[in-house]
């Protein structure tokens, strides 16, 4: 699944206000083995017992995961990982991102197609079981599948729109039918997880929920949610899997980077994971005494420059071409992310976490002011006076949308100004605020130009919701599309509608490598940079600390403890 | 007195009816209530919440239905969270009047203080260095004097002395699962505080200092010294006590702001207030929150206003409230 970055950091699944959900694509049939929670890098020995207090520098509106309040990517992080169980978990297998059976189940679930409907039997464990001791049951999972298919007010049906029925043959298998093939079943029942029903059928689901609630399906339960201040987590006795080592967990909610930073100098916090802001980085850099950090480049948010298809001058490919040719990414990247030590440029809009799906056909697109000179003449455009490119009158000069109050990007755009000018491109500046930008103008399409992020949440490539053009938004599908780019280029979306039909990974894959193909020859957008993942821990901590894009860095949370 | 204050308070009401009816307007041109959901894949979702919500209806039946349950108490529900926006608003009312409270008290004490030392001690080197430092706290911006309090009081002492923990505290106003008025307390306190008093000292004390000059140069202190009256019982109770009036008009005034005007230093210290939630609410375009979050500031300058009145009568005898 993928998004738009509205804030800093947002949920791992779908956008939040302004950002709708994106199809998602599927994953094979194919094996894989059920795991547990363990699979981490070498860690710090920890004793039992303790308690850490962590940095969270976003609050999640509410606590009803399925609900359209349910934005925050804090709230996926600090409450839904730890308490709600899931069918897959995202594990590094073979040194790739990749959907795992988890170990709520007794084996893979398992997808087949009849007569042009998919079925997929989920099995569940026996020792899977919720913190009041009852079972976790097929009934579970039908109940969370209806209100989510059926419900007012949800985040995201992607994927549960499809279900003609769940049955459920004995309480420890649920069978799903899906009107319809769906190559990214697995993110069912993984990126909500399973609601209890014999605690939330027949009764306000939202209100028993969003304020955050009792029961739990994961090694953790949420004690206590002190609005605007915290959220403490306590173990989960009744947990079937390896028991947390700490007796409790407060995330502390600190919305100013500086002082977040200077909270984990003074010991107030023992663990932030910031997002990469230049001040943030500017302050690793500059040395941290104590405290330990790991740096991962490879996540599930990619930050591109979005041209607007439809509007001048990017309605011509060869404009979009110069352009892409004009900017030298790596020089970007080093000069924002160097201090980092990520240097990387994205030459794919499949980020990392769906690198298996990505080609490198971006990569074509080095500083070479000779091919903008040869694609902009070639294209009718001669340089005015000023230096500038104009063709008939028209400068090639356009406005770059970008997110207010974000350091990061506010020096990425002047980086991209100075570059443009030197090409013969004329570029100004606005900002907005996300709701404004998502929610008014990139679906009226009424902009040149954007910088923003797209956030793939789940192991599964969907650059359908982004590239296919019966997502651009308009009347006829009240401009919920998130095709803002209003991309249309020959063969592309029969492409992506293979790549989210396709159940067998061969093929699937190489749609999804011809689709990226496509993508970069008529530079549709400009792919700069995946986001790198940042985590910081004080000495005194302990146990597998790694970071997991998808679940973000506290999916192991029960491993941690304090160190011996 | 008690007519006065009824008369004002009757008065206040008007005010306060028009001052909403010009933020319901100014907000709901601004930002779409809906547009949090107008990307929803449910293509229904907008306009189940457009029929729910009566926002097909006028503008002005829409204002008459909203301020009929807001002063029936039912004050609607954020469009962000779904809680109730009354909880919200008195739950962040109490962190942002007790940071506005102490940082008031303080700065209320040093400024006079400081405003009457000045005015005593006129153009000598005492009065010349406060007037500088009075400019430079006025020219202190919070964002950047908060965090240098931060390191210098707290995060610097620490690594400096290897401590545990730091002396003072700067994550909200209590560490997790205490409450009350305490030690733990106090260690939260002091930098929020101290970050919102400095402008406000620095700003109250030139008022103060200029109001005392007033008053050390009126008829009746001259007359005080003549018949041989003690110096400080001139200074105190002859013109520090006629000087009040002004200052502690501005105070009042001054404090009314400080209820919805906390949002950075609130942002720093991570401080549940009445300034975080605006920045929430503002960010994510939640009309719900921001238009009775706004009359309820108006109705604390409102407050403040009478009470700057009240104030003022009551420490000169001059005025009489009518």
């Amino acid at each position: 699944m993928s998004s738009s970055h509205l804030l800093p950091r947002m949920k791992p699944r779908v956008w939040i206000a302004a950002v709708s959900l994106v199809a998602l694509g599927a994953c094979s049939t194919g094996g894989g083995a059920v795991t547990d929670r363990s699979a981490a890098p070498s860690a710090r020995p920890v004793t039992q017992g303790g308690s850490l207090v962590i940095g969270a520098e976003q609050e999640p509106d509410c606590a009803d995961w399925i609900a359209t309040c349910a934005g925050a990517i804090w709230g996926t992080y600090t409450m839904q990982v730890p308490t709600i169980p899931q069918v897959f978990d995202t594990r590094k297998v073979g040194g790739v991102w990749a959907p795992v059976p988890s170990d709520m189940m007794a084996g893979e679930p398992q997808a087949t197609m009849q007569g042009g409907k998919q079925v997929i039997t989920y099995k569940i464990s026996p020792k899977a079981v919720w913190s009041d001791g009852k079972p976790i049951s097929s009934a579970d999972l039908k109940y969370t599948a209806l209100q989510i298919r059926d419900g007012d007010d949800i985040f995201d049906k992607t994927g549960y729109d499809r279900i003609e029925k769940v049955d459920t043959p004995d309480a420890a298998t649920a069978v799903v039918t899906l009107k319809s093939a769906y190559a990214g079943w697995r993110s069912l029942f993984s990126v909500y997880g399973v609601l209890p029903a014999h605690l939330l059928e027949g009764k306000d689901r939202a209100a028993i929920m969003k304020d955050g609630y009792s029961f739990s399906g994961g090694p953790w339960k949420i004690a206590s949610w002190q609005k605007g201040t915290s959220v403490t987590l306590v173990p989960n006795d009744k947990y079937w899997g390896d028991k947390p080592k700490l007796d409790k967990v407060t995330f502390s909610f600190l919305p100013d980077t500086s002082a977040a930073f200077q909270a984990l100098k003074s010991g107030q916090v023992d663990a932030l994971y910031p997002s990469p802001q230049l001040d943030a980085i500017n302050q690793i850099k500059a040395g941290l005494p104590g405290i330990q950090s790991q740096v991962d480049p490879q996540s599930g948010s990619l930050e591109a420059v979005w041209f607007n298809n439809a509007a001048a001058p990017f309605d011509s490919a060869a404009v979009r071409q110069a352009f892409s040719y004009a900017i030298d990414r790596k020089a970007i990247v080093q000069r924002i992310y160097g201090g980092l030590g990520v240097t990387q440029v994205a030459q794919s809009f499949n980020t990392p976490i769906v690198g298996a799906y990505a080609g490198q056909d971006f990569s074509a697109y080095q500083l070479d002011l000779g091919q903008v000179d040869s694609l902009m003449t070639g294209d009718g455009w001669a340089k005015g006076a000023d230096g500038v490119w104009a063709k008939s009158g028209q400068r090639a000069e356009f406005t770059m949308v970008s997110l207010a109050a974000n350091k990061r990007r506010d020096l990425m755009v002047q980086i991209l100004q100075e570059q443009l000018k030197t090409a013969g491109f004329a570029m100004s500046v606005k900002t907005e605020t996300p709701a404004n930008l998502f929610s008014k103008i990139t679906p009226k399409g009424a902009y040149q130009a954007g910088l923003w992020s797209l956030v793939d949440t789940f192991p599964d490539p969907t650059l359908s919701a982004t590239f296919n053009s019966a997502n651009i938004p308009s009347d006829a599908n009240g401009f919920s599309g998130i095709n803002f780019i209003r991309a249309k280029a020959d063969g592309l979306d029969g492409l992506l509608e293979k790549v989210d039909t396709t159940l067998e990974v061969p093929a699937r894959t190489e749609a999804a490598k011809q689709a990226d193909a496509v993508i970069a020859k008529d530079a549709l957008s400009l792919p700069l940079d995946t986001v790198p993942l940042v985590l910081l821990w004080a000495d005194k901590v302990g146990g597998p600390l790694a970071i997991n894009p998808v679940e973000g860095p506290f999916w192991n949370l029960e491993q941690w403890g304090i160190a011996s | 007195m008690v007519r006065y204050v009824l008369r004002r308070l009757v008065v206040s009401v008007p005010v306060l009816l028009i001052a909403s009816m010009v933020l319901f307007w100014a907000v709901r041109k601004t930002f779409d209530p809906v547009a949090k959901l107008r990307q929803s894949q449910d293509p229904q979702a907008v306009q189940r919440a457009i029929e729910q919500q009566g926002l097909d209806r006028s503008l002005p039946e829409q204002y008459w239905l909203w301020l009929r349950a807001f002063a029936g108490g039912d004050w609607g529900s954020s469009s962000r969270t779904g809680e109730d926006v009354r909880s919200m608003i008195v739950h962040a009312l109490w962190p942002t009047a007790q940071l506005a409270f102490w940082s008031i008290a303080v700065a209320t004490v040093l400024a006079a203080l400081v405003g009457v030392y000045s005015a005593v001690r006129q153009y000598s080197g005492a009065d010349h260095f406060f007037t500088g430092l009075a400019y430079v706290g006025i020219s202190l911006p919070a964002f950047w004097f908060g965090l240098v309090l931060i390191d210098l009081l707290a995060v610097g002492p620490r690594q400096r002395f290897g401590l545990a923990e730091p002396p003072l505290y700067f994550i909200g106003l209590h560490s997790n699962g205490q409450s009350g008025f305490d030690l733990d307390y106090l260690r939260h306190l002091v930098l929020p505080v101290a970050t919102v008093s400095i402008t406000l000292v620095a700003t109250w004390s030139r008022f103060a200092r200029s109001s005392m000059l007033d008053a050390l140069a009126s008829d009746y202190v001259r007359t005080a010294r003549a018949k041989g009256v003690p110096r400080r019982r001139v200074i105190w109770r002859h013109a520090a006590r006629n000087s009040a009036a002004p200052f502690l008009t501005v105070v009042a005034l001054d404090a009314a702001l400080l209820i919805g005007g906390l949002v950075v230093t609130e942002q720093i210290f991570a401080i549940p207030g009445m300034g975080r939630l605006f920045f929430a609410s503002l960010g994510s375009g939640d009309v719900f929150v921001l238009v009775p979050w706004m009359l309820v500031v108006a109705a604390a300058i409102v407050l403040c206003n009478l009470l700057a009145d009240i104030g003022y009568a009551l420490l000169d005898p001059r005025v009489r409230l009518r």
